[in-house]
């Protein structure tokens, strides 16, 4: 019975490990302690990031962690509340990969230098564009000094914000500053702060953090999870329609312009954070026929309001505010609805 | 395992005696109590099953029989009290001595789905005595001894349940054992069969080993076995050799004569316990010995036709223990 | 007359029989049993069908389904990813529920016990009975997978195009499908570990199969609220979709690793509680 009963309470032990570990694997990776770094300013952290070399080949899978809760828009893919995460590849030489992967397929854009080829294989088509001789070096670090326009920029936000750089973190398992920018109390926004990560070595920023009044879990972050550095295979750098598969090319004018030109210009109300931008949206019959996943449909989201400017509707969400009027105006920006509505009536 | 087929359990019997006297109990409980929730299955039984012995375990249903094998074979925890199995503890060492016991309990355990044969197989493979070369013979052989050869390889799904049982007792049969423990074996046979169950445990005893036999049935009992234990209501109401047993319960001299009023005058003369019955007068134990009764009876010119100890049949005894009618 | 005489030619004093043969036994009787083998034929059909409806259809429709058109060898990784969410740990669960439950219930588990078959050995044998029976069907849904993709669906010159867009030869492919299949086995011995140790508690096979399929079925739930999203990394059921991660080029191993890890962690409760229960169960 002793030897039975050792066996037994092994057993028991080891179920206990297994559910222990299933506790620690449930556990958020990364985040220990905050690594000792030598303090640095705001401007000279901001100069750094302008001044940074490109950071050469490197692979990293990039999350995006939404809790922004916008409504869910039919058509709009991952615009509801969760995270995504998409890998990234780049042979530091203007070649990258990236490719997003869902449960039930995968889109993969690979740039290999000439031509930009994008693969969704829910269709299993391959859309390509050439890509003229760009250079990939921000035109700020040619066009000025770096320290200058860091200093510029830094007293610009300044005029709205407090920034500052608020410890350090351990971001995809790097050492980082954190910037931190916070509006003045003079700002009626529902932002409460943003933070930026910025790698301490390569001085590229890492994560984007966005937080909102009320709530303490971040409503957007966008960062590497995982980054590594090094030459890459160079296989991942091109691309060959495989069989199969249905090649176009690419419409002449990118998707993201089009919709933008419809519209008149929007014109912007007030400054730093609590900045409405004001949009008027084509005529219903001027409006694109739909494409291929559907035109969205905005009519029946938020909630009918109505006041001295008109009636319309608002949709919130944790950091923004937007409301689509009934004479089809749009107003939006990261602030309070009272702001928009008194935005509208100017 | 030389003996004949036909070789009485009594012959055997005799031969039992020796070994149970010399040799250590092939199996001992002491103090057993289980119970399950609020029932009491057994409640303190202390009992030792002779080396070399046919014991028999008789008790209504629900006294607690399959209850005490069950834990005599490590299948259950005693609440209270040990074991002891061919001189190993059990439960703790209990595997150190099954290899040696072959065992139906609880009704034969096969699937459906195999063959007589494939299930014996299967059963085969989990004996640590047997060498994976003998699996087959041996296989074979419990087939034929226990009469199923014909119907090895029909699917155990359509057995009778006689078959059933004697499947179960060819498993228990696989490997020279050094005890046999059979609940109830001989349920669910034709009377082939239960003289079969007779034949084997004859022949298991004849070869030495020892058997423990449960059963309701009194008469297979008293056939086969040279010790009795009888339980009832989870407790242990008599044991010991059958022979002990029977010339205790005896129910005295019973003499046969047509002057009863004469006998008993007689008898009642010399202070003799005694009363008519049937043909004749019965002398109750305690009194003067047979031949001296014989002779006072014969000198009071009673007419006496035939004298002889009254052995009382088990069932009298199962059911004077037990307090039941049978 | 001692009892020494009836020992005669038996080899003496070995405690147990060779795990060899025991576990030689143990897999005879998995793979005869005629339920088994029902179960593995019909799996060998979900291929094919999967396989016939994208032929006939056509366009295969959305999603992972839709890759498979012209795109045969995909077929065996979808098949075991769809598989996955209820069929394969079917198997199993019956598996599992015979191994314990279902012995007990026919008897057998006591004469097992008596022969002796340790208690340790027994755990260890009824494991291996529940793995031949995954493994085999694993193996059934990816071989008949890549004959029918070959045969059936055809296309993609013995390529397999992945989700990536890239196109691996005949052997990568090969490879890729046998990661798929290994990795399918340990999210089921999974499965089968939590369903041997309930195993462990009855003598009614069919609680097992009932506790196994409505625990997949609540674990699915619950892994669809959203405001349980905190619970999502300890269900087995969240790494399920992780298969078709080797359908990616380059492959995407955060997940399968992930899951496979969550696996290990559930094989070693289920394989705990079974091992302590077992060591004290009654039968």
């Amino acid at each position: 019975m002793a030897t039975r009963r050792v066996w037994a309470r092994a057993g028991m032990g080891l179920a206990v490990a297994g559910a222990v570990g299933l506790g620690l694997l449930a556990m958020p990776a990364g985040a220990g302690a905050a690594p000792e770094l030598p303090p640095v300013s705001a401007e000279d952290l901001v100069a750094s990031v302008i001044q940074s070399k490109d950071p050469g080949p490197l692979h990293g899978t990039v999350t995006l962690d939404n809790q922004l809760g916008l409504p869910a828009i039919p058509g709009v893919p991952q615009a509801a509340n969760g995270s995504s995460t998409a890998q990234v590849w780049s042979d530091g030489a203007g070649k990258g990969r990236l490719s997003i992967p869902s449960s039930q397929g995968e889109k993969t854009i690979v740039d290999d230098g000439t031509t930009v080829w994008a693969w969704d294989s829910a269709d299993r088509t391959v859309t390509k564009k050439a890509v003229g001789t760009d250079t990939h070096t921000p035109p700020e670090a040619t066009a000025t000094d770096p320290a200058a326009a860091a200093a510029k920029a830094v007293q610009d936000l300044r005029a709205t914000s407090s920034v500052d750089v608020d410890g350090t973190a351990t971001v995809a398992g790097r050492p980082a500053y954190e910037l931190v920018l916070r509006p003045l109390p003079s700002e009626r926004t529902l932002l409460r702060e943003v933070r930026v990560a910025v790698d301490s070595e390569k001085r590229i920023p890492l994560q984007l953090t966005v937080l909102a009044n009320g709530s303490s879990d971040p409503a957007l972050q966008v960062g590497f999870t995982q980054l590594d550095f090094g030459a890459q295979d160079p296989a991942l750098f091109a691309f060959t329609p495989p069989p199969g598969s249905t090649v176009t090319d690419a419409p002449a004018r990118p998707g993201g312009a089009q919709q933008h030109e419809q519209g008149q210009e929007p014109t912007v109300v007030g400054d730093g954070w609590d900045t409405v931008v004001i949009a008027t949206l084509p005529p219903a019959d001027q409006q694109p026929a739909p494409g291929r996943d559907g035109a969205p449909d905005l009519s029946s989201l938020g909630k009918p309001v109505s006041g001295a400017w008109g009636s319309g509707r608002e949709i919130d969400t944790a950091v923004a505010t937007a409301i689509i009027t009934d004479d089809g105006r749009v107003a939006a920006g990261a602030v309070p609805a009272q702001v928009l509505t008194e935005a509208l009536a100017k | 395992m030389t003996a004949p087929a036909g070789q009485s359990a009594a012959a055997g019997e005799r031969g039992a005696a020796g070994a149970a006297a010399a040799a250590p109990p092939a199996a001992a409980v002491r103090g057993v109590r289980k119970v399950f929730g609020k029932t009491v299955a057994v409640d303190g039984i202390d009992l030792e099953v002779p080396s070399g012995a046919v014991l028999g375990m008789l008790g209504p249903n629900g006294s607690g029989k399959t209850t005490l094998i069950r834990m005599l074979l490590g299948l259950t925890r005693p609440t209270e009290g040990s074991a002891e199995l061919l001189g190993h503890p059990v439960p703790d060492a209990t595997e150190q001595a099954l290899p040696h016991v072959g065992a139906l309990v609880e009704g034969p355990g096969f699937h459906p789905f195999l063959s007589g044969r494939e299930n014996l197989r299967r059963v085969a493979a989990t004996e640590p005595l047997l060498a994976s070369a003998q699996i087959g013979d041996a296989v074979g052989t419990a087939l034929e001894r226990v009469g199923l050869s014909d119907a090895a390889d029909r699917r155990f799904r359509g057995y009778s349940l006689g078959m059933k049982q004697r499947l179960g007792l060819a498993a228990a049969l696989l490997v020279p054992r050094k005890l046999v423990v059979l609940d109830e074996p001989t349920n669910g046979l034709d009377p082939a069969g239960t003289r079969d169950v007779r034949r084997i445990v004859a022949e298991l005893h004849a070869g030495g080993a020892t058997v423990l036999v449960s059963s309701h049935l009194l008469a297979e009992v008293e056939a086969t076995c040279t010790h009795v234990a009888v339980l009832q209501t989870g407790t242990l109401v008599a044991a010991g050799e059958l022979s002990v047993l029977l010339e205790a319960g005896t129910g005295g001299l019973v003499v046969s004569t047509p002057d009863v009023d004469l006998a008993l005058e007689a008898l009642r003369g010399v202070g003799a316990t005694a009363f008519a019955e049937g043909d004749g007068v019965v002398v109750a134990d305690g009194g003067p010995p047979t031949p001296e009764v014989v002779a006072l009876l014969v000198r009071a010119g009673v007419a006496v036709y035939e004298a002889r100890r009254r052995r009382a049949r088990l069932e009298e005894l199962f059911a004077r223990l037990t307090g039941e009618e049978t | 007359m001692t009892a020494s005489l009836v020992e005669t030619g038996t080899t003496p004093h070995r405690g147990s029989a060779p795990m060899g043969r025991l576990l030689g036994a143990e897999m005879r009787w998995v793979l005869r049993r005629p339920r088994t083998l029902v179960m593995l034929g019909l799996f060998a059909l979900v291929p094919i069908l999967i396989a016939i409806g994208v032929v006939v259809a056509d366009r295969g429709g959305n999603g992972l389904i839709g890759a498979i058109a012209g795109n045969g060898l995909v077929l065996p990784v979808v098949a075991m990813t769809l598989m996955l969410a209820l069929l394969l740990p079917l198997a199993v669960g019956m598996a599992a529920a015979d191994a314990i439950a279902g012995e007990a219930a026919h008897g057998t588990l006591r004469g097992l016990l008596l022969a002796p078959v340790g208690r340790g050995r027994l755990v260890v044998m009824k494991a291996f009975g529940v793995l031949v029976v995954t493994v085999v069907a694993t193996l059934v849904v990816a071989v008949v997978g890549v004959v029918a993709g070959l045969v059936v669906v055809g296309g993609a010159d013995g390529t397999l195009v992945t989700l990536s867009g890239t196109t691996l030869g005949f052997g990568e492919a090969m490879g890729r499908v046998g990661i798929a299949a290994l990795w399918t086995v340990g999210q089921l011995a999974a499965v089968g570990a939590i369903a041997l140790a309930i195993s462990a508690f009855t003598e009614h096979p069919l609680v097992v199969l009932a506790s196994v399929l409505g625990g997949l079925i609540v674990f699915g739930v619950l892994g669809a609220i959203p405001a349980l999203d905190w619970l999502a990394p300890y269900l087995l059921t969240t790494g399920f979709s992780a298969g078709a991660d080797v359908l990616r080029d380059p492959m995407s191993w955060g997940d399968i690793g992930g899951s496979t890890l969550r696996a290990l962690c559930y094989i070693a409760i289920g394989g705990g509680i079974t091992t302590s229960r077992m060591l004290t169960r009654d039968a």
